[in-house]
């Protein structure tokens, strides 16, 4: 992993010793708490440069306040998305679709599947969710008084969901979830192997698609026009990658750091057992406290923003997990304030990429809270075991053992 | 009572319908629709607090008093979605 040397435009005292890949906090840590960890970055400018901020060992420009977030993210113009993070892997340098598009080009893909996981379709996904969920939680209370969160609900919950809106057998789960593990969290070699081996699967499950039509997401997908001609194979493979690896992941992980939350905050998780309708409202703010992602542009211009040099070709990070505990935006961020009202928190990001699995998520979320509440009695972190948290790309929790005994 | 949609800038977060949605319609994607919406008496509260939920800051809460005294009927509204 090559570090690049810091570029001679950027002055020595913007940059600074912070890397959501290799700070305190960032590798694997048992008991590990690496959203509060980031927090320092408000302690210093608003804007500095991290010498080791990507998956690869790039450099970039940190943009801590959630105002300066926004304005990046709106500005397609100067802030590209388009950056090949997935298919750079590869050494290859096609875009995901829609995330890494640009406006107008990501309009029509956008526009193509907003529909399908818009708030009225998540309303009508509902009860399958909440079946799926109870089925899952009734299975786990049954069989004892203690459970791997991550492996026993987290996962199979959000990703057979997933599998299901995909139109893929559940029986794939956990060979989809070992490949997306290795795709966030391996190491160089594991990497370029799950990004192949994701490729391939999606490249025949079209094939297979066009051949024999079912009513499924790829079949809509192979199907589709835009602008009056039907998606390239390049188009129709950079959605199913994206579709595939951004709903695998994301979901999992916020449910286990929300559980681990409550696990430790007693009050709280007998508060929200007790009044299930705050679990909506808290669902916000354990978004707030815990979202997974960093996102990534390329300036497409020399720019001065906010007094950074921003030069063509730099990489600027926007990470949510910064910006949703900015002091200027959210009073005493640090604190966990399960009733926070106007919590317009960044973690399904701002802009025209604002995540369009938003709905589903939040949903996923507050059934699975809602459910596991109803149905497993006060629970704890299980003593002689601690949960192993991570920070980089994606943030990420495992070995998260729950005790009711 | 008045809120200004700027259209240009809304997402499609869906935290205004989540607050209001009665107040705040969308399309089928889950975008706002066009055209600023005229509050009634009563529904303020709910108004405002639906427009301070919008991440994207495309809610804009006009309480000049042009914008109190604008009979509602004036406001073209689509019914459906
Ligand atoms: C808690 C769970 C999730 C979080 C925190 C999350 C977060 C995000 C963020 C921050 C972005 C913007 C990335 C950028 O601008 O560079 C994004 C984009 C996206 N997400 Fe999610 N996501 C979650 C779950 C999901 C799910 C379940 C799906 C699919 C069913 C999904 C599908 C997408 C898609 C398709 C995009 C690209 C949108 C575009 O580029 O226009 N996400 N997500
Ligand atoms: S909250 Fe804002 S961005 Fe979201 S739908 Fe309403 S107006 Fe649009």
């Amino acid at each position: 992993m090559a570090i690049n040397p810091v570029p001679d435009h950027v002055p020595p005292e913007m940059v600074r010793d912070f890397s959501l890949f290799t700070s305190p906090g960032m590798p694997p840590t048992p008991n590990g708490d690496p959203h509060a960890a980031v927090a320092c970055a408000h302690d210093g400018p608003p804007i500095f440069y991290s010498p080791y901020n990507t998956q690869d060992g790039r450099g970039t420009w940190v943009i801590t306040r959630a105002a300066d977030q926004r304005k990046v993210l709106q500005d397609t113009e100067t802030f590209s998305s388009h950056r090949s993070i997935f298919s750079s892997i590869l050494g290859e340098t096609w875009p995901t679709i829609p995330l890494e598009l640009d406006p107008p080009a990501h309009g029509a893909f956008r526009s193509l599947l907003s529909p399908l996981l818009s708030p009225k379709r998540v309303t009508a996904l509902e009860p399958a969710v909440r079946e799926r969920a109870i089925a899952l939680i009734d299975g786990i209370a049954a069989s004892g008084t203690s459970c791997d969160v991550m492996k026993d609900f987290a996962f199979p919950f959000t990703v057979s969901i997933f599998l299901r809106f995909l139109g893929l057998p559940d029986q794939g789960l956990d060979t989809f979830v070992g490949w997306a593990k290795d795709l966030l969290h391996g190491d160089d070699v594991e990497r370029p192997v799950a990004a192949r081996k994701i490729v391939a699967f999606i490249d025949e499950l079209a094939t297979n698609r066009r051949k024999d039509p079912v009513d499924d997401l790829m079949t809509f997908i192979v199907q589709a026009q835009i602008e009056g001609r039907r998606l390239t194979d390049g188009e129709i493979r950079g959605i199913g990658v994206l579709v595939f690896v951004a709903g695998l992941d994301t979901v999992a992980a916020a449910i286990g750091f929300d559980l681990a939350y409550l696990a430790r905050n007693l009050k709280d998780q007998e508060l929200l057992r007790s009044e299930p309708d705050r679990i909506l409202l808290a669902t916000e703010e354990l978004l707030r406290a815990y979202p997974p992602i960093q996102l990534i542009r390329v300036a497409t211009k020399d720019i001065d923003f906010e007094g950074a040099p921003i030069r063509k070709g730099d990489y600027v990070s926007c990470a949510t997990m910064i910006a949703n505990r900015d002091p200027e935006e959210f009073e005493s961020p640090n604190t966990v304030d399960l009733a926070r009202e106007h919590n317009r928190h960044a973690a399904f990001g701002y802009g025209p990429h604002r995540c369009l699995g938003s709905h589903l998520a939040r949903r996923e979320i507050v059934i699975g809270l809602e459910e596991w509440l109803a149905r497993i009695p006060t629970f704890r972190i299980k003593e002689g075991t601690a949960p192993i948290t991570c920070g980089g790309h994606v943030f990420g929790i495992e070995n998260l053992i729950l005790d009711w005994s | 009572m008045r809120i200004i949609v700027h259209n240009a800038k809304c997402q499609g977060h869906a935290r205004c319908w989540a607050q209001a949605p009665d107040i705040f319609k969308l399309d089928d994607d889950g975008y706002i629709l066009p055209g600023d919406i005229q509050v009634a008496e009563g529904e303020q509260l709910l108004a405002s607090q639906g427009a301070r939920s919008c991440p994207e800051r495309a809610l804009e809460v006009d309480r000049t008093s042009a914008a109190r005294f604008e009979p509602a009927a004036m406001q073209p509204r689509t019914g459906e979605a």
